[in-house]
């Protein structure tokens, strides 16, 4: 016979030592080996540009973004190409990542090489964490920086679906 | 719990969200490379946005045409009449029109208009994967397709003799091979997690309205429509549900928020759990002792008002099936 049941757990009661502060980041990838994930056995040679004052409102201009930073950081393919590292900051986490255009322009593939949350100030001040901790705790929360695998809301990639746009226009208006 | 040293990760923006996946052994990367092309082939086909899309051409239709469809396309919408029919309609993709007009979706490519008074019933599955609509609708599969790519990304990794691994895309996961601590995001205070603990051959698929961009003060709301009655869910609290597959997973967390009185029963028919985290605290429901999933919240039901309650193993573990 099946027996369901409702189990009420009052947040109070849970044991401190369970929740974790945690500030989740991760290493995918270096910059070489995101050269060779994404285009296997070729070889690179940088090509480093630094946009201009009217490549910057031309791309700003066909992307709808900010160009925050004007120096690109581009890689030429020796099999016809370009690998590109950008980065993307939004409102709780860095991006870095790597871009692989075709010859012609079209993306062949993306990798993120670097992913970190920040949630800044208040998760490292331990005032803040101790208003989490119930009255019969003794060990205050603990900032975890292990935490790898998390089930829960996360934020759409709008940066950086916005990044490759304004990557895609630097190409047409820089690279091409 | 064994070692992950050998595990690689990987990460890629797909399906709206941030999908990563890790494996160990020797065949890791290629195994990784197979798993992203068939996430990006059920982005391809089950996409409200693209054009060409399975989801697109059944928007286009007009009532009683036959349309072929890709067979992944075929199983999700499967998966999706079931839900409806166990939940009574509380779960429906033909909610995609209602979406539209509230502003969370587009207006689908080359589509006028929508029958208000479609539902899930007016949707057809036909034998050799097709479909056919008996009333003009829109669909959408945001609240199962990201769980069904999971599974999908999983069955690749195991064809490449992938031995262990977890696909996680944007917070809808499945563990496999080797156990893995999964947490949960408190969905208010984001910065805090509550472990599940040790995961193993079974999916964590969590929903919540915190991130939503139509953000209204005092409220988190999201595009979660309650069909029949047309209401708006307005909450602050995550549903995060363990399962079997992620499909189920992911379609249960709407299920249990749309509707909390069958809940239980739906929980029960697919062997899955569910975890409740509001302003209030944690509510944990299991379906029965009976079942290899019971105990997994021993250690954080245990507490000292409440001697009796579960202390289980740590370790989680789906049945092979």
């Amino acid at each position: 016979m099946r027996r369901s049941q409702w189990v009420w757990v009052p947040a109070a009661c849970l044991p401190v030592a369970g929740i974790s502060v945690s500030v989740y980041a991760a290493t995918y990838l270096t910059v070489e080996q995101a050269q060779q994930t994404i285009f296997p056995e070729q070889k690179f040679s940088p090509a480093f540009l630094t946009l201009s004052r009217e490549q910057v409102r031309e791309i700003e201009r066909r992307s709808d973004a900010n160009v925050r930073r004007k120096e690109i950081q581009v890689w030429n393919v020796s099999g016809g190409g370009y690998f590109i590292v950008d980065e993307v900051v939004g409102k709780h986490e860095f991006i870095t990542y790597a871009i692989g255009l075709n010859a012609d322009g079209t993306v062949k593939q993306i990798e993120i090489m670097t992913y970190r949350e920040s949630y800044g100030y208040e998760v490292r001040n331990a005032n803040w964490r101790a208003q989490f901790v119930g009255k019969n705790a003794s060990a205050p929360l603990k900032l975890n920086k292990d935490i790898k695998n998390i089930s829960g809301a996360t934020l759409s990639c709008r940066h950086i679906a916005d990044g490759v746009k304004r990557i895609l226009a630097t190409y047409e208006i820089a690279l091409k | 719990m064994k070692s992950h040293l050998n595990e690689i990760r990987r990460a890629r923006p797909l399906l709206g969200t941030l999908v990563e996946i890790g494996a160990a052994g020797k065949n890791a990367a290629g195994g990784i490379d197979a798993a992203f092309r068939e996430i990006e082939t059920v982005h391809r086909l089950m996409s409200f946005h693209d054009a060409e899309s399975d989801v697109s051409r059944i928007n286009r239709a007009s009532p009683r045409e036959v349309l072929p469809i890709d067979h992944r396309t075929y199983e999700v919408l499967s998966c999706a009449q079931l839900m409806s029919r166990l939940s009574a309609g509380a779960f429906d993709v033909t909610v995609g029109g209602r979406l539209a007009e509230e502003g969370f979706l587009p207006r689908p490519h080359g589509s006028e208009s929508f029958d208000r008074n479609a539902s899930f019933e007016d949707i057809v599955l036909l034998s050799d994967n097709a479909v056919t609509l008996k009333r003009r609708a829109w669909i959408d599969l945001g609240g199962i397709a990201k769980g069904y790519a999971v599974d999908r990304a999983v069955i690749a990794l195991k064809k490449c003799d992938v031995a262990s691994g977890i696909v996680n895309a944007g917070g809808d996961l499945f563990v496999f091979g080797d156990s893995q601590p999964v947490h949960v995001r408190h969905p208010e205070e984001t910065s805090l997690v509550f472990p599940l603990g040790a995961i193993r051959d079974l999916a964590v698929a969590s929903s919540s309205g915190c991130f939503s961009e139509h953000r209204e003060p005092g409220a988190a709301t999201d595009g979660l429509i309650e069909p029949r009655r047309d209401l708006r869910v307005n909450w602050q609290r995550s549903v995060t549900v363990i399962a079997s597959r992620c499909i189920v997973a992911d379609a249960l967390t709407k299920v249990v928020r749309l509707a909390p009185r069958r809940a239980k029963k739906i929980l029960s028919h697919f062997g899955a759990q569910a975890l409740v985290i509001d302003r209030r605290g944690v509510r944990v429901f299991q379906p029965t002792e009976n079942e290899a999933q019971s105990g997994v919240f021993g250690s954080m039901c245990l507490n000292r008002s409440h001697p009796e309650s579960t202390r289980g193993s740590n370790c989680l573990s789906g049945s092979s099936l």
